[in-house]
This record gives C-alpha cells, structure tokens and sequence, in this order.
C-alpha cells in the first residue's frame, strides 16, 4: 500500500480503557474478600468455633453464640467459590477482554453504554450474591447457587456483554482474528449455552425454586456445566488472554500458530464431554461414566498444547525472569495449568477417582489451577497492564511484585501440598480394613482427625496466598496514585465494509475440512448408540471417513490450511463451528436422559416420595448447604458398601433411589460422612414418623452440639435451627411445583398438606420431649413451649428428612429394561450374559 | 529473516530448511512462528484417541470385562462368606461362661472392649454408661441409648443375650427406646471386637454377673 492511500484511510482512534479499569479494580477488591472468605471456611474446617463462636472472644462476650447461622461453612463455602471464580475471575476477564479485543480489532468497543451497563450490572450481581448467600438463599447446585432473579439478571449481563463483543468484532479494522479473539468466541457462546441450561428452574417464590432436572439427569447436567464452567471461564478465555498478555509481555512471537489451531479445535470438542468424570463410580449409567473418563484422558494433549504455546512462546525472555515480575508470574502461571492438566485426566481414571473423589486431593487440584493458573495470571496480566492503564513508566514497586511472586508461590505449594497429604492419606483410611479382610478399621471421625495437621497447614498457604493479594492491590493502588488515567490512542488503517466478514455461508461450511470432521464425529457417535451390528458398521465408516480425511488433508494441505485462514476472517461462520463443536457433546450425554431417566425405566428400586415435613426438611437441608460436606451416594465400590451400606436391604445407590430429587444432593465432598443411608423405616404405631440408623434425640443432640455425639467432629453447631419455624406455608406452593416436574404427589388441599407436616413436626417433637431434651441456648424454654417451638422448626424438619433418606420401594426384582437405542448399557447386557467368577476375588482382599 | 530471501511459509519447508517458518501477519505487533507439532505430543494425542476406540470396542462390543455391579457383588459375596465364617467360628467357642469368666477377666480384651465402646456406644450410652452427661448443675442430657448400667436387659439378660443384640442390632420389628434403634454392629465390626466390648460392659456390672476380680500377676 502506497503512503498516499496509507493517509486516505487511516485515522487515529481513542481505545475505551476505562472500562478495563474499572474491572481491574472490581477483580482486586472482590478477589481479596473472596481469598479471605476462603482462609475463614479453610479455618472451620479445623476449628469448629470458626463458625461464630470466636465472635465472642474478639467482642469479649457481646455477642453469644455458638455458631453465627451467616457465616456457617455450608454457607460461606459457596460464597467462597462464586466470588473468586465470578467476581474475582470474572471481572479480570472482562477487564483483559475489554482491553486486548480492542487492540486486536484496532477499534475502540462497540458501545461505551453497553460496556458501562455490564460493569455495573455485573458488580450489583456479585453484590446480590454476598447478601443471599450467606442469607441462605440458594439453589443448592454447585457454583449455580444464585437464586433464580439473580440467575436472570446474568444472563442478561452476559448477552450484554457478548453483543457488545460481537459488535466490535462486526466493527474491525483487522481482516483476521487473532487466537485470543477465538478462545473468546467460544467463552462466550458456551458460558451462555452451560449456564442457561444448568439454571433452568420453576420458581416457587421470589427466592426459592426447584431446578427442572432431577436425580441423575440433574447431576449429569450439573456436572457437565460444573466441569465446563472450569473450561470456559477458568481455562479457555485465560488461554485467550494469555495468547495476547505472553506475547506482548515476552515481546516475543507465539510458539506456534499450528498448534494454537489444534489445540483450539480439540479443547472446545474435547472439553465438553469429559464432565461425567465428576461422578464416577456413582450410579451414573456406566457409558456415560467411560465417556468421561476417556474423554478427560484424550484432554490431556491439547490441554498441554496450551501450556507448550506459553512457555515456548517464553523462549528467548527467560533472562528476564530474573528482572520482571511479570514474566515471572506468567511462567508460573503457565507451569500450573500444565500440571493442573495433567493431575485433572490421572483422577479422571475410574481407579485413581475411587480412592481421590470425596476427599481434599480433588480440592487441592481445583486450587492448583486456580490459586496457580488462574491467580498468578491476574497477578502477571495486572502488574503488565497497571502502568499502561495510569501512564506511568512502571510499577511503584518491583519488590512489592516480588514479595507477592514468592508468598503466593509458598502459599500455593503449602496449599497444594496439604490437600495430596490429606486426601491421599484419608482415602487409603476410609477404605482400610481390619486383619480380617472383611470390616473397615476406622470410623469417618477417626480419618477426619488424622488430616488436622494439613488442614491447618492448608489454611496457613491460604493466608500467605491472602497477603500476597493484599500486596498486590496495595502495589496497583499506588501505581494509579502514582500516574493518572490515560486512554491509549493508536493510527488505524480503516477497512472498508464490504471487504470484511464476506465469506458465504457456502463457501463457509460446505467444504472438504468441516464435512469429514462432521460425519466422522456423527458415525462415531452412532457407533456409540446403535445397536448390535448396526454399531459396528458406524465404526468402520468412522475409520473410512477418518482415513480419507487424512489423505485429502495430504493431498490438498494447501487448500485446507487456505480454508481455515479465510474461515478465521470471518466471525459469523466462525462462531458458528464453534457452537456446533461445543453443543455435539453435552447433547449426546443429556439428551438420552430425557428418555431413560423416568419412574417406569427404574430397576431395582424407586425412591418414595417426601412427606411435606421431609420435603421441608430437605430444603434446609439445601438452604444451609450440607452438600458441602455431604454426599448422599454409595458408590459400587467395596469400601463405600462397607462403610454406608453393609445390610444387604442397603448396598450401593441406586439410580432410581433419587429420581425426585430437584435438584440432586449426591454431593462432590465428604468432610463428613456420607448420609445416603441415614433413614428407615416406618416407627411402629406411626404412619409418618420414620427412625433411621439414628434416633430423633441423637439427631436433635447431634444438630445442637455435633461433639456431643460425634467427638472430634468439625461440624457447625445447628442449634439455631430449633428455634427457627420452618416454611411450612410455602409447602403447597412448592408440592405444586413438584407434581409439574414429574413427581407423583396424590392430589392434597392446601390445608391437607399444612396440617400433615404439622403433625408431623408434632409427632417428632413428642418423641424428643419424652427423652426430656431441652436447648442450652434457651434455658427458660421448658414444657408445652419447647413442644410448639420444636414441632414447627427448621430442626425437627431436617430431622424428617434425615429419617426418610435411602427409603425405597422394591421393584419387581426380575424387571430389566430391554435393550433400546441410546441406553449403551442394555444393549451391552444383550450381547453378553453374566461370567462365572473368576479366580482372584476368592481371596479376601485384605487392608493395604 | 531479511528481505532477500524468500519469505518461508510453510512449517514444514522451513524446518527441513532448519529454520522457523514466521507468519507474515501481525496482530497489535504480535507475531507468530508455525512450527510443527512436536512427535511426543502427538503420540499423547493420538494414544489416548486410539485408546478410547480400543477401551470402548472392548467393553461394549465384545464385552469382555465385568459390570461395575457385577465386581463389586462378587467381592461382597466373599466378603460376607468371610464374616459368617468367622462369626460361626467364634460363636464355637462362645457361651457365658467363657464371657464372664475368661474374656471379662483379661485385661487384655477389656482394653480392645474400652476401645471399642469409646468409638461406637459412647454417643449413644455415655462414657459411663449411664446414657447421660452432666452439664453442671445436677443437669443431665439424656442420651438416645439406654442405661448400661441399671441392671436391666430389655433383650434378655444373659451375656450371651448382650452378645447378641450388639452383633444383630434391635430384633425385627422392634420399637426401639423411645424410637431409637440399635444398629447390628456384626455388620461393621469383627465378631472377636463384639465379645471383647460385652466382655468390658460385663466388667463393667461386675457385680450382676459375677465377674471374677481380675487375678493380676
């Protein structure tokens, strides 16, 4: 291009940064209160007083209380995770997005309103999740805990934010997209599509509501948004920033462009199929469990073609670690989501998950990305951007820099190391025999104890990572004192609309690369779900496919390698691949659940329904966040059976055993143990009233002071619960709900269902009165009063549902589903009848 | 690279040329290599995708290993086998007097006794059996259990009959004390831990079933 034309079309733009620092500042002053949380539910987990009791020491005696209902671990606990993966991750995505598309794009962002209504919006969001969730209010799954007006105001902040991305994109002076620009894309189109579906729910008040999936169907959908929400908010848009902050920080050229495409591809495929690896071992129909295992394992590799392109890219910069703290926070970084990839697919083997999952080495993983990948990418981006953003030079201090490096890098080895010492060492415990080969050696208590010393070893690396952070936005602060706020202007080439984005949507999708990807990957999947026969001629037209793909690829290399170069300049076509590629895989494991996953499809066992009561009781049990610590799942794994199901009436979970649970409490951790069994039968004279493996007063007793029952117990104290009247109007409102989801409640009126959960809670109440229980917090509350109080309570509801967990009806015990298309597992039991035993199990196997 | 040569872009080209193919767009003066993949990364790639099919083909199409039912019911089957075994075992040479007068008197199996009534009873009955805590005052809690110590046996009261209701736990279709049920603690402990925890609750009311006093050396 001659100077002349150069002149005619170039023009000097003014970037929006103000926005990018507005993000900046909202990442670091939520992220420090969600570190701190997370040190304060990491000290509960040792001491039990951590739950509200300290605050009489440090106010000396003002305020008395055994445990602060607010800041009890099952509710913290949640806060801890939404704020540090939403507001403190989140916000520097945004900031990071905000900045480097601009760049990448060479425009200013679309819409400086939009980006305003996103910040805001999604602060006042965060801000609405510190306030109902230590209030109680939640919808009880995993990192989808906001209520459900929340649940709507996110997803209209992030529409907001995509069509603000969009249209910048639509607005580029930059015929191609850079890989950032790619790994965006796809942030944004999957987030939306995982976070939709996940939160699908029936309101029952403004608060409340009951998610539409249930029992297993809502732990394959949970998990496979759970696992995904990992992939794209803490992986594939940290790649994307990371492609744009490395290269910048490093001033040196991306490793390889190659394997950005590949890696790219295979990670958004790959990625989204791998979420059943959160629920191994469990009822979970074994195909999908295989899934997930072998898809996290084929993870591994393009997950490492990530970390390859960062480091690499480092090559010819590694004299500067010893001078930039930058380079340095992003080498570590990087080194972190390497190992992080590759400890995610060794726990994803059914074998290693056995003894890994419900224990703190799950934990320790999730926080080696995070504190390591995720973190110290923040720390590195944000020491890079802060000078850029106020005008200074540089950083007011390198060695505040360095000190934060070296205390967060202590603090995340502290950390990461404590959780593989506790959770190795307490699930050889869990599942170690007596001599005998045939009894377990300890009690769940016993195993919690042994793993104080890491816990307070955890806590302590929590607290190293806290100030560090702390150094960090002292470092930011001065270094915008320091400068003022500038607004970077470039000189762009502007481009002329009709020569941007003109691909046709022919020429886009009908061609050698995207046909042969599209129907190896439908064969394959028809190979997986077809029939006997049918199957196997699938598989060899996947093989066909795959080997003429290959030789068209040899053959016309050129040609392809041309397609992707102009597919990547145009971002419709593109985005659309990209949906497909994410939505094949969650749509072959969720959709087949729509047709197994129903009361007439169950073998074995079907669960009975909630009373009222229980099902009031249930929702405490959610509001207070005993998931948290609770599994309700047996899996078919010998220790398990031994531990929660030894009777031969109990045994492992079932999967028609929760079917009307909405949503599902299988639970993902046992700091306590698991409850899937707690229930029983029907108490002789009664027709409500059940009695489990425990008894109501050992319940009341156990909710009021766990150590009383439980010595060594870190539970939080529930006491409050007795004194607090359970919802019980809201109960018929909430049956409703239920029946529209599917499950078989009789028709009851509204006093019907009112009166049966009130004497219910009567009948309950009664029992404890006779064992003349009394509650330490209320010593005046004697008689009658003590009866009405405890028959309406919170407690005595929760004490419900404890005695009606595990309580099935049988099920015509010859009854098994014939083979059916989509259901891998029937088919599999056509081709193949039961072996004999073999040799090995006729040793006992004893205790390792 | 300089301007005379020519520009290199194909990987492949530049690396049989031993040099690093650099592609000629720029992104915000970011640029980019293209080198190949490397061969160990490969193998990771395509070894996992292949093991897929494999684990897959055999599972599914030949079927060639067991459920996960299937393995954990047989090793159940032997596990319970076991137990019964040993139960049948122990019960041989078990009757009231070899409780009373052999295991009730060795201190031995009295400490295994204590052990397991800390871990197991001790919620339910109290460390002193009573089924009762002091909070001070004169004020007791009641525990769910019934007192060990008050000389009554709602399931009989010969140490054999102790020996029983530890082992299978409330009989069928019985109400409990006050709705709490025993659990069958045969289920979860070795039969020898069972004699050895009725053997110290006998020691403990010594004076009902005529414990021996303990003959120390």
């Amino acid at each position: 291009m001659s100077d002349a034309a150069r002149s005619a079309n170039t023009t000097t733009i003014t970037y929006e940064d103000r926005t990018v620092r507005h993000f900046l500042a909202a990442s670091m002053f939520w992220g420090i209160i969600g570190l701190f949380v997370g040190v304060l539910a990491a000290t509960q987990l040792s001491w039990w007083q951590m739950n509200g009791k300290f605050l009489e020491w440090i106010t000396f005696g003002l305020i008395q209380s055994e445990g602060l209902a607010f800041i009890t671990y099952g509710r913290i606990r949640p806060l801890h995770t939404n704020a540090v993966i939403f507001a403190f991750v989140g916000n520097m995505i945004f900031a990071c997005v905000y900045y480097s598309t601009q760049r990448l794009c060479k425009c200013r962002t679309a819409s400086t309103l939009l980006s305003r209504i996103h910040f805001w919006g999604w602060q006042a969001i965060i801000a609405g999740a510190a306030i109902t969730l230590p209030a109680g209010l939640t919808r009880g799954k995993e990192y989808a805990e906001l209520i459900w007006p929340l649940n709507i105001a996110v997803v209209l902040i992030w529409v907001v934010f995509g069509a603000n991305f969009f249209w910048t994109l639509a607005r580029r002076n930059e015929r191609s997209l850079y890989v950032s620009l790619w790994f965006y894309i796809a942030t944004i189109v999957t987030v939306a599509l995982l976070y939709i579906v996940n939160h699908l729910s029936i309101p029952t008040s403004l608060t409340h509501s009951y998610p539409i999936f249930g029992g297993v169907q809502d732990a394959l959908v949970q998990w496979w948004y759970g696992h995904n929400a990992v992939a794209f908010f803490l992986t594939t848009p940290i790649l994307g920033i990371m492609y744009y902050f490395v290269p910048k920080a490093a001033q040196r050229p991306v490793y390889s462009y190659r394997l950005s495409i590949i890696h790219f591809w295979a990670l958004v495929f790959i990625y989204i199929w791998a979420g059943p690896h959160h629920l191994l071992n469990t009822s979970l129909p074994r195909w999908l469990q295989l899934l997930g295992m072998l898809f996290s394992l084929m993870l591994w590799a393009p997950s490492w073609a990530g970390m390859l392109n960062g480091l690499l890219t480092l090559r010819g910069a590694w004299d500067r670690l010893r001078t930039d703290p930058v380079i340095k926070f992003l080498a570590v970084s990087i080194t972190f989501y390497g190992m992080a990839t590759f400890e995610g697919p060794l726990l994803s083997i059914r074998a290693v998950n056995a003894l890994s999952h419900y224990t703190d080495w799950t934990v320790g993983h999730v926080h080696s990305a995070t504190l390591g990948w995720n973190g110290f990418m923040i720390a590195g981006v944000f020491y890079w951007l802060a000078p850029r953003l106020w005008g200074t030079k540089k950083l007011w201090s390198v060695n505040m820099a360095n000190m934060h490096f070296w205390l967060g890098l202590v603090g995340i080895l502290l950390y990461v190391s404590a959780m593989w010492i506790a959770g190795i060492m307490q699930g050889l415990m869990l599942s170690q025999t007596n001599p005998d080969g045939t009894t377990l050696k300890y009690e769940f208590v016993e195993t919690l104890l042994a793993i104080q010393f890491p816990y307070i070893m955890r806590s302590a690396g929590g607290a190293f990572y806290l100030v560090g952070f702390i150094l960090c936005a002292v470092n930011l602060w001065m270094t915008a004192r320091s400068g003022k706020a500038v607004d970077a202007t470039a000189e762009v080439v502007v481009l002329e609309r009709n020569k941007v984005d003109t691909m046709p949507a022919r020429q886009a999708f009908l061609n050698d690369p995207v046909t042969y990807s599209v129907l190896a990957v439908v064969f394959m999947i028809l190979w997986m779900m077809l029939p006997p026969h049918a199957d196997k001629v699938a598989l060899a037209l996947t093989v066909i496919l795959t080997v003429k793909a290959v030789i068209t690829f040899k053959r016309d290399s050129q040609t392809w390698a041309g397609y992707f170069d102009r597919l990547i300049e145009n971002y419709i076509p593109f985005t659309v691949l990209v949906f497909i590629a994410v939505a094949i895989g969650g749509m072959v494991q969720i959709i087949p659940s729509f047709f197994v996953n129903r009361a007439e499809n169950m073998e074995e066992r079907l669960q009975e329904l909630y009373t009222p009561l229980e099902l009031a009781g249930r929702d405490v049990y959610i509001a207070e966040g005993c998931y948290n610590c609770h599994s309700q799942m047996i899996r078919t794994l010998v220790p398990d059976v031994l531990r929660y199901g030894p009777r031969d009436d109990q045994g492992y979970s079932r999967i028609g055993e929760s079917l009307y649970d909405f949503p599902h409490q299988w639970g993902s951790k046992r700091t306590g143990p698991d409850l899937a069994r707690e229930g029983g039968a029907l108490v002789p004279d009664s027709e409500v009233m059940r009695t489990g493996l425990r008894s109501n007063v050992w319940h009341f007793q156990h909710f009021v002071d766990p150590r009383q029952t439980s010595p060594g117990s870190n539970m939080p104290a529930y006491d409050f619960l007795f004194t607090k009247e359970a919802d019980i109007k809201s109960l018929p409102g909430k049956i409703h709900v239920q029946r529209r989801l599917g499950v078989p409640y009789p028709a009851m009126t509204r006093d019907e269902i009112e009166q049966h959960a009130l004497d219910h809670g009567m009948e309950i109440a009664q029992s404890l009165m006779a064992a003349e229980v009394f509650l330490p917090a209320e010593p005046d509350l004697r008689g009658d009063d003590l009866l009405r109080t405890l028959a309406s309570s919170e407690g005595v509801a929760l004490i419900a549902y404890m005695q009606k967990l595990g309580v099935y009806e049988e099920i015509d015990p010859e009854f098994r589903l014939d083979p059916t298309p989509l259901n891998p597992d029937t088919q599999r039991r056509a081709i193949r009848s039961r072996p004999p035993v073999p040799e090995e199990t006729s040793a006992i196997e004893t205790g390792r | 690279m300089s301007q005379e040569e020519p520009k290199i872009t194909r990987a492949a080209y530049a690396s049989k040329k031993g040099e690093i193919a650099l592609r000629e767009h720029e992104y915000d003066g970011i640029q980019e290599y293209d080198q190949l993949l490397p061969n160990w990364w490969l193998f990771i790639f395509f070894a996992f995708t292949f093991f897929f099919f494999a684990y897959w083909i055999i599972y599914y199409q030949f079927g060639l290993t067991r459920t996960d039912v299937e393995r954990l019911e047989d090793r159940l089957a032997v596990i319970n086998e076991a137990k019964a075994a040993a139960l049948e075992e122990l019960l041989a040479n078990l009757d009231d007097d070899v409780l009373v007068t052999q295991l009730a008197t060795d201190p031995e199996q009295l400490a295994v006794g204590h052990q397991v009534y800390t871990t197991h009873c001790l919620a339910c009955h109290g460390a002193d059996l009573h089924a009762r805590i002091s909070i001070g005052d004169g004020q007791f809690v009641n525990l769910p259990g019934r007192s060990l110590m008050d000389g009554e046996w709602e399931y009989g009261d010969t140490p054999m009959d102790i020996f029983r209701i530890i082992n299978d736990g409330s009989p069928p279709g019985s109400s409990g004390f006050n709705g709490a049920l025993m659990e069958a603690f045969g289920q979860r402990l070795p039969p020898t831990d069972i004699a050895a925890v009725t053997a110290y609750i006998l020691r403990e009311n010594a004076e009902q079933f005529d414990v021996p006093e303990i003959s120390g050396p």
